[in-house]
């Protein structure tokens, strides 16, 4: 029907593949009366919601599979309407706050409030609280995070909330307290040839080692970038044998020649060259901390060691700004400028502010 | 004796009381008024008068004679040419020969001219009183010598204070004088024959000697103004208001546009005051009348009087109105304006005004409303169509009158959204902008009544930089006046700093911070070398001014990069690059936040691109629209993101957005575009059969589709929908190791979907059908069997068909989403739970199954309608709904 990704997905915690002993903690976690609010943090593609996932088929059955797909509006203050999709079952409820952008308090409020005032209705249920999936709540804004530390302790006989993040660092002290923190790590390689060997199985072919070991190494502990390479290789050439090329996303291989561009050569005119490249990057809906960082990391590669730190200051001084500008096209440039500034210091040895 | 009686009593036949003191005094001789001079002594004004009359002989003199001289100029705020003339009229009046007794002649004249003082300070002061009154002719003025002085007794306005021989206090107005005039002859030859010359040579001498002496205060001659103040103003009110046209012939310019409104105000006379027009205008207008109105209403019932500000719309329709005998009903901006409104003040007033005579509303600044005013637009154009000749049977219809009065609405711009209901209905007036001569000609005129000098060019740049807003220039100008008293350019450029704002763009601002001001302008500005360098006050000012400072720091951003190329350090460029991301730090904080207090810095963020790329000669710079470019391509983008999302939703609950763009759209890309050859899918070989199988199914899966288009070039083209290719598409060119798919293929894969997708639709209708009968009767015995012993809900729910889905959803099985929704729209097939999740029982059915327990199974019984057109007839009913 679907991708391998998708359709390759482990239903119940014992169907995981890597990270037994996490699996078996959440099953004792899902067996014992008490559950407590969970954070799950760890790289993008680690299989953090498919574990929330297994974990709530372990808590409820196989009700929770029966899902169904909302629309709910929201007022945001300013009388503006926020279309928020939702995925519910009966058990749990599956959010993603960031949609509705600046406005994501009154989402949380508003949802979270209805649904923890309202009791588990079906007596057949396995508990009595429902779970509140909140995705990304790393992109949770200051406010909604504030809303929902209240929220977490005063309904704790309704609700449980679990929270899946790529990382904690964006999440508040008082959040992650309430919560249970859980990480899950990228897999490792050969954790991810297992489970690409196991895909092969159930599709009945057969998956040469070097190819299996290629992708894995290549996708960089991100399963499901690494299923999907598997499947267009799997497309692009059938029988997956002889050398394999593994295709980067194109905006990665784009940033890397930007990266070039900047290396190259220090001049107006060169701004302006990236400048329209970086504009092509943003128009295609690449989120522009990305960008910043994957040139960064291709900048650093290909300049000397003496100012590597300092490209990475900048690039992480400039990515703060930008998270808290609106215009983000600004602190890229403003960031491309200060590093090739930096690179013609050192490439001249010598401060040109002289002969100004 | 006479003439001095009479006199005597003209001067003051408006103190009534006075009066008869007075006359007893002057009849019964100096001992009584003496003694009514000590009584009243504190009167000032009463023995000023009294004194003035120096006919009743030197006994009267009072010894306080110089008092009330004093206090006269005092009142009168004597000024030069009066105080010049009181030595003329002292000359004048020495040869006193009415009076018996020249003993008292050094002191009677001294007083006699202390009133005459007055008058003429008086006089000066109001010229334009006689001149526009026309209170006196002026005719003959050449014919009188300019020896004889005259005074105009011009009523003194405070009110008289007198005290009675009981000693109580009497406060006296003084009445308006009446308009006869008192004349002293200064010849002491003509004193004799005074009675000799007719009153109206006395008139016409009268007239004359005020005619010179406005003409002596005056050293400019003037010119005959239709606007000249109808009445003395006082200082204190605005020059627009003082000099608001108050006839037709007063409006200045855009005659047509004046005559425009007054023939459509015309055209309602029918209607009003019952006239009946003149053969020749009823032709002339008569097809601008509705022939079935009868009202003879014009056939556009409202009038829409558009233009910039300050040209006098406003005023136009004030003066138009009351020249054509309306009484105006204003509604404006300060008003609330909602349909409320209508209701409350404008049909009233209609509606009383048929009764009473004629009352004429005009609505003044329709655009301002926003959103609120469209109701009132709305109500508006409905109340012109309540009439009770359209033939709607309405409810209300009799409370409905007809629109009897005309409308004149006024706005600022015609095209305003608000208004778009209304244009249709309503006459559309536009007043454009006066001619620049005409304005400057108005302006001198008023600049010379206020004693202000002002050139013309001076008057011009003013014209020019208000852009032929009258209103906006008197009020320079009145300002000006209170502190000079002569208008310059300079003057009119330091006054209209503020006014200047306005015609400024987003481009005129960015020049001015990319490029140095140039010489020509320096010295417009009449700035010197300092003053130029001082730009941060004057950039940040400009920068406030357009109310924009986001566009202006777009153009810096798209604009800097192209300045200072010799720049080799780049040092420059950091400083930008720090100057904008701090502008948008504090932007961005703003809005968020919603602390619009930072607004105020936010221009200084920009002013410093001056200083640092400030280069003479540069090209001008152009709107760089790249930004907004960039923009709408993002959000074309995000478009297909989304819509892409939908597809993907349907098959995988758990995708992020984020990973979307990043891992998604490029391998989804790869993954539809496998190296299929164009060959017949008849002969395809087995395994590229498989291949383009699981192609097929993908694209289903993510409602991915080939759509067939013509190209530009008129080739036949498959386009892929939506086109997510455009997330592997950079710079134009398609990523390399994406093999192009050819349109032979993409001709077969389409086709391969098409088929699967017809397949899928018939598949899932027939499920649904299925699932309906299936079902029919199954709903209700579920509830029975629920109630009964509350199983767990899934398993009970289903029969086979409920299994089946079951393994469906568990194990995704090549369905794709149409069938999934199909099914989960398909309520039958659910189990009947209520909104909480809580399973139903059916009551009815409980209660026919407590009493038909026994008789289980159930029999199903049920009506088919064999007959009908619609399915909602044919389809079966059940017997319990016929019970």
């Amino acid at each position: 029907m679907s991708l391998w990704v998708d359709k390759f997905r482990p239903k119940t915690l014992d169907d995981l593949h890597y990270h037994q002993s996490l699996s078996t903690r959440l099953k004792s976690l899902a067996a014992s009366a008490d559950f407590p609010h969970m954070l799950f943090y760890g790289p993008s593609g680690a299989g953090k919601k498919t574990r929330i996932s297994c974990t709530l088929r372990q808590l409820f059955g196989s009700g929770v599979e029966k899902l169904k797909i909302d629309q709910r509006v929201f007022i945001s203050p300013s009388k503006r309407k926020l279309e928020i999709n939702i995925v519910q079952s009966n058990f749990h409820i599956e959010i993603t706050p960031s949609e509705a952008g600046n406005y994501d308090r009154v989402v949380i409020q508003d949802l979270l409030k209805e649904i923890a005032q309202t009791q588990q209705v079906d007596l057949n249920a396995k508990h009595r609280f429902k779970v509140v999936v909140i995705n990304e709540a790393d992109s949770l804004s200051r406010d909604a995070q504030a809303a929902l530390r209240r929220t977490m302790e005063k309904y704790m006989s309704n609700m449980r909330i679990i929270l899946c993040a790529n990382s904690t660092s964006k999440l508040i002290a008082p959040i992650k307290s309430r919560c249970l923190l859980m990480r899950v790590a990228a897999p490792n390689p050969k954790e991810m040839q297992i489970v690409l060997e196991h895909v092969a199985k159930k599709l009945k072919f057969d998956l040469p080692e070097e190819a299996s070991q290629q992708i894995a190494e290549d996708s960089g502990g991100n399963m499901r970038k690494a299923l999907l390479v598997f499947e267009a290789l799997k497309m692009q050439s059938p029988d997956l044998s002889g050398s394999l090329k593994i295709a980067k996303p194109d905006w990665e291989t784009y940033c890397h020649k930007v990266a070039d561009l900047i290396v190259q050569e220090q001049s107006p005119a060169r701004v302006l060259e990236v400048r329209a490249k970086l504009y092509e990057l943003l128009t295609h809906c690449i989120p522009p901390t990305i960008i910043l960082k994957t040139i960064a990391e291709q900048v650093v590669e290909r300049v000397d060691e003496a100012i590597k730190a300092d490209v990475m200051h900048w690039a992480a001084f400039y990515e703060t700004r930008m998270r808290l500008g609106n215009k983000k096209i600004y602190h890229l440039e403003a960031w491309v400028v200060k590093v090739m500034s930096l690179y013609k210091h050192f490439m001249y040895n010598f401060d040109m502010a002289d002969y100004e | 004796m006479r003439v001095s009686t009479r006199l005597y009593a003209q001067s003051h036949s408006s103190l009534t009381v006075m009066a008869d003191t007075f006359v007893a005094t002057g009849l019964l001789g100096p001992g009584p008024s003496t003694s009514l001079l000590g009584s009243s002594s504190t009167t000032d004004r009463l023995t000023s008068v009294f004194l003035s009359n120096g006919l009743l002989g030197g006994l009267c003199v009072a010894p306080t004679h110089a008092q009330p001289e004093e206090r006269v100029q005092e009142l009168e705020g004597v000024d030069e040419p009066s105080a010049s003339e009181q030595a003329e009229t002292m000359n004048a009046f020495q040869p006193n020969g009415l009076l018996g007794s020249q003993d008292a002649n050094g002191s009677q004249t001294d007083t006699f001219p202390s009133s005459g003082i007055s008058h003429g300070s008086q006089d000066d002061h109001f010229p334009p009183i006689s001149d526009i009154l026309g209170l006196i002719p002026k005719s003959s003025r050449n014919t009188v010598s300019s020896s004889s002085r005259s005074f105009i007794p011009t009523h003194i306005r405070a009110p008289l204070r007198a005290t009675t021989y009981d000693g109580n206090t009497i406060h006296i107005g003084r009445k308006r004088y009446v308009g006869t005039t008192q004349k002293t002859s200064s010849a002491p030859t003509q004193l004799s024959n005074l009675l000799d010359v007719p009153i109206h040579r006395l008139r016409d001498e009268l007239s004359a000697a005020t005619a010179l002496k406005s003409s002596l205060s005056k050293t400019t001659a003037r010119a005959s103004e239709p606007h000249k103040p109808s009445s003395p103003v006082p200082e204190d009110t605005l020059w627009v208001d003082r000099y608001r046209p108050r006839k037709f012939t007063e409006l200045l310019g855009n005659e047509r546009v004046a005559r425009e409104t007054m023939a459509w105000l015309k055209q309602w006379d029918w209607c009003v005051f019952g006239k009946k027009k003149s053969k020749k205008r009823l032709l002339e207008d008569d097809e601008n009348y509705n022939p079935d109105d009868e009202y003879h209403r014009p056939r556009e019932k409202l009038l829409l009087i558009s233009g910039p500000p300050g040209l006098g719309k406003t005023t136009l329709a004030h003066v138009i109105a009351k020249q054509a005998g309306y009484e105006v009903m204003e509604i404006n901006a300060s008003d609330a304006r909602s349909a409320q409104v209508i209701d409350e003040r404008i049909r009233p007033a209609l509606e009383s005004g048929s009764a009473v005579g004629s009352s004429e509303t005009y609505i003044d600044g329709a655009t301002g409303g926003g959103d609120n005013s469209s109701g009132f637009v709305n109500k508006l154009v409905s109340l012109t169509f309540d009439k009770p000749k359209n033939k709607r049977k309405k409810n209300d219809q009799k409370d409905k009158r007809p629109l009897l009065r005309p409308i004149i609405c006024i706005c600022n711009d015609q095209n305003a959204n608000a208004l778009a209901k209304l244009r249709p209905h309503a006459r559309q007036i536009r007043y454009t902008r006066l001619a620049d001569s005409h304005i400057v000609k108005r302006l001198r005129e008023i600049c010379e009544l206020e004693g202000l000098r002002a050139d013309t060019r001076a008057l011009s740049a003013l014209v020019g930089v208000a852009k032929g807003d009258l209103r906006g220039c008197l009020n320079t100008l009145q300002f000006i006046k209170s502190r000079n008293d002569e208008v310059t350019e300079p003057l009119i450029r330091r006054a209209t700093v503020g006014m200047k704002e306005g015609d400024t763009t987003v481009t005129s601002v960015i020049n001015e911070i990319f490029a140095p001001l140039s010489r020509k302008r320096l010295k417009e500005l009449g700035m010197g070398e300092e003053e130029e360098a001082r730009y941060v006050n004057r950039l940040s000012h400009t920068i406030e001014g357009l109310n924009n400072p986001a566009s202006i720091a777009n153009g810096c951003f798209a604009h800097y990069i192209n300045c200072h190329r010799h720049d080799a350090n780049l040092n420059h460029y950091e400083k930008a690059g720090e100057w904008l991301t701090t502008f948008d730090s504090f932007s961005s904080v703003m809005y968020t936040d919603g602390d619009f207090a930072l607004h105020t810095y936010l221009s200084y963020f920009l002013v410093p691109f001056h200083p640092l790329f400030r280069e003479r000669g540069e090209k001008r710079v152009e709107r760089d629209s790249s930004d907004w470019d960039n923009l709408q391509l993002t959000r074309a983008n995000e478009e297909i993101y989304k819509s892409l999302a939908n597809g993907i939703r349907s098959t995988d609950t758990s995708s992020q957005v984020k990973s979307l763009q990043l891992e998604f759209a490029p391998f989804v890309n790869r993954i539809i575009s496998p190296p299929l050859r164009p060959v017949n899918s008849q002969v395809i070989k087995p395994q590229e059969r498989a291949l383009l199988l699981r192609l097929v199914e993908i694209m289903v899966s993510f409602e991915l589709r080939f759509v067939q288009e013509k190209a530009e070039d008129g080739q036949n083209v498959y386009r892929l929908d939506p086109p997510i290719d455009v997330f592997v598409t950079y710079d134009g060119k398609r990523a390399e190791d994406i093999a192009v798919s050819r349109f032979a293929v993409r001709q077969l894969v389409a086709t391969e979907i098409d088929a699967a997708l017809v397949a899928k639709q018939a598949d899932a209708v027939e499920k649904g059908k299925e699932h309906a009968k299936a079902n029919f009767f199954k709903t209700s015995r579920k509830g029975v069997t629920e109630n009964d012993e509350a199983p767990e809900p899934m398993e009970v729910i289903g029969g086979n068909d409920e299994l089946r889905r079951l393994n469906a959803s568990s194990e995704p099985g090549p369905e794709n989403k149409r069938a999934r929704t199909s099914e989960k729209l398909d309520i039958a097939d659910k189990p009947p739970v209520d909104f909480f999740g809580r399973p139903i029982a059916i009551k009815k059915d409980s209660r026919r199954s407590s009493t038909s327990k026994k008789v289980v199974p159930d029999f199903r019984i049920a009506y088919k309608h064999l007959e009908g057109n619609s399915a909602a007839v044919r389809r079966p009913t059940k017997v319990s709904s016929f019970l």
